[in-house]
C-alpha cells in the first residue's frame, strides 16, 4: 500500500484558492471541479485528486498548510480511501471537470 | 506542426485512448490558457517516470502551459532528467546527442523559417545544467553569439542527478555530493552574465515556486525569440534525491534558495522591449511619464 493525497471538500470548497492545482509536479493529478463543491451546498468548487496519478510526494500538503494555510490536504493510504477519482472516470467540461467517484482499489486493480 | 496534426482522421477518434481524446477536445491547442486554469483542462504533458516531488517536473509542467502556441512549438533536449518528462508531452521533441541541443535547435529554427516563412514556429531548448553549461557549453554560447532565434531554458538542479551525483559547472562551491565527496572547489558558473555578454535579447532567472512568474517569463522569452534574437532562462529546479530534500519540503527549499542566490532577475534588451510593446501590447516597458515639475520643486 502507499500514501496518496486526499482533499477535505468541506474546507477546500469554502476557500477555493486552487494553489495545489498549480504546484503539483504531476500533470492532471490535482483537478478542479465546480460541481463537486456547489452541488453539496458549498460556496465554491473543490480540488480533488486523480489517485492513480498521485506519486505521494506530499508537496501539495505543504502548499495547502504553509502557503494557503487551509490545512485541507492529508496523506492517506490508498486502501483507506472510501471513494476517489481516477483518470478514467474524469470528464472535462468548459472551465471545469466532473468526476464519478469510485473505490480506487477496485478500479486500479482492474 | 500545426493545429491539424493533433486532430483525428475521420472515423478514428473512437479508437484513440481517452487521454488523447481529452487532449484534442479539452486541451490547450489553439486556445489561450493560463496557470490559473490548471486542473480544469487537459494538459499536454502526460504521465512520466520522473521522481515524486521533483521541482524540475513542476517547472516543465508550467513551462509547457506557458508556451504561447503549443501547436506550433518544437522542444529540443539532451541527456538528463528533464527529457524523461519533456518527451512525454504531445509536442514534437528532438533528442540529440549529449550537448548538441543548441546546434540542433539552430538548424531546426533556420529550416522552419525557410519552410514556413514568417508564420511563427517556436523552438524551445530545455536542457539541464550539465547539457547547457558543461558538455553543451560551446554550442550554447556560439548559438547566442550568432543570435539564433530560439529560447534556451536551463533546468538547473546544480548536479548531474541522472548519473548519481557528480558536480557540474553550476554546482555551488563547497557542495558535497555523492560523486564529489571532497566538495566542489570552484565557483558556480555565471551563465547569466555570459548570456548578456553573448548578446541574448532576454535573460531571466526564475524559481518554480511562483507559477505566474514562470508563465510570464517563458511567454516573453518565446515571443522575443521569434524575431529579436536568442533568449535565455535559468530556472532553479532542485534535485531532491541528490540534495536529500524531503519531497514535502521541495517548495520550502525553492523559497529559501530564491531568497538566497536565485532572486528573480530579468534583463530585456531595448530592441526586445520595443518589440514586446509594439507587437504584443506589453505595457511594462513603455517609457515612464516624467514627474510633474511642481512635484519635483516641492520635494526640493
Amino acid at each position: 500500500m502507499y500514501l496518496v493525497a486526499n482533499i477535505n471538500v468541506e474546507i477546500c470548497a469554502s476557500k477555493s484558492c486552487k494553489l495545489c492545482t498549480q504546484y503539483c509536479p504531476e500533470a492532471n493529478t490535482i483537478q478542479y471541479s465546480e460541481t463537486m463543491g456547489t452541488d453539496r451546498g458549498f460556496k465554491y468548487g473543490t480540488a480533488y485528486i486523480a489517485v492513480d496519478r498521485c506519486k505521494g510526494c506530499a508537496l501539495c500538503v505543504w502548499v495547502c498548510d504553509t502557503m494557503a494555510k487551509n490545512n485541507a490536504i492529508k496523506m492517506i493510504m490508498i486502501d483507506q480511501l472510501p471513494l476517489a477519482a481516477v483518470t478514467d472516470n474524469i470528464r472535462y467540461e468548459e472551465k471545469t471537470t466532473v468526476a464519478v467517484l469510485s473505490n480506487p482499489m477496485t478500479v486500479i486493480g482492474n | 506542426m500545426s493545429l491539424d496534426y493533433v486532430k483525428f482522421s475521420g472515423g478514428f477518434d473512437k479508437f484513440m485512448p481517452k487521454e488523447y481524446r481529452d487532449m484534442v477536445e479539452h486541451g490547450p491547442f489553439g486556445k489561450k490558457i493560463s496557470v490559473s486554469q490548471m486542473g480544469s483542462f487537459k494538459e499536454i504533458l502526460e504521465e512520466h517516470p520522473m521522481c515524486a516531488g521533483c521541482a524540475m517536473t513542476l517547472f516543465i509542467r508550467l513551462a509547457i502551459i506557458a508556451f504561447p502556441n503549443p501547436e506550433d512549438t518544437i522542444t529540443v533536449g539532451t541527456a538528463g532528467c528533464g527529457r524523461l518528462a519533456i518527451s512525454q508531452a504531445a509536442i514534437p521533441f528532438v533528442y540529440g546527442n549529449y550537448g548538441d541541443q543548441n546546434g540542433v535547435a539552430s538548424g531546426l529554427t533556420r529550416g522552419l523559417r525557410l519552410r514556413f516563412g514568417d508564420k511563427p514556429k517556436d523552438v524551445v531548448v530545455m536542457a539541464g545544467d550539465g547539457g547547457t553549461a558543461d558538455i553543451g557549453f560551446q554550442q550554447v554560447l556560439h548559438s547566442w553569439f550568432r543570435k539564433e532565434r530560439f529560447t534556451t531554458i536551463m533546468l538547473d538542479n546544480e548536479v548531474y542527478g541522472n548519473t548519481g551525483g557528480q558536480e557540474s559547472g553550476m554546482t555551488n562551491r563547497g557542495a558535497v555530493l555523492k560523486m564529489a565527496p571532497l566538495g566542489k572547489k570552484f565557483e558556480k558558473m555565471d551563465m547569466l552574465q555570459m548570456a548578456k555578454v553573448a548578446g541574448c535579447a532576454y535573460v531571466a532567472t526564475v524559481v518554480p515556486n511562483n507559477p505566474r512568474r514562470v508563465e510570464s517569463v517563458i511567454k516573453k522569452a518565446v515571443l522575443i525569440a521569434r524575431e529579436v534574437g536568442s533568449t535565455y532562462i535559468q530556472a532553479y529546479t532542485s534535485c531532491n534525491i541528490e540534495y536529500a530534500i524531503p519531497t514535502d519540503k521541495v517548495m520550502e527549499d525553492a523559497k529559501t534558495v530564491e531568497n538566497d542566490r536565485y532572486q528573480f532577475t530579468e534583463y530585456v534588451s531595448d530592441e526586445a522591449k520595443q518589440y514586446l510593446t509594439e507587437r504584443y501590447g506589453y505595457k511594462d516597458y513603455l517609457p515612464k511619464a516624467a514627474a510633474p515639475a511642481a512635484a519635483i520643486s516641492n520635494k526640493a
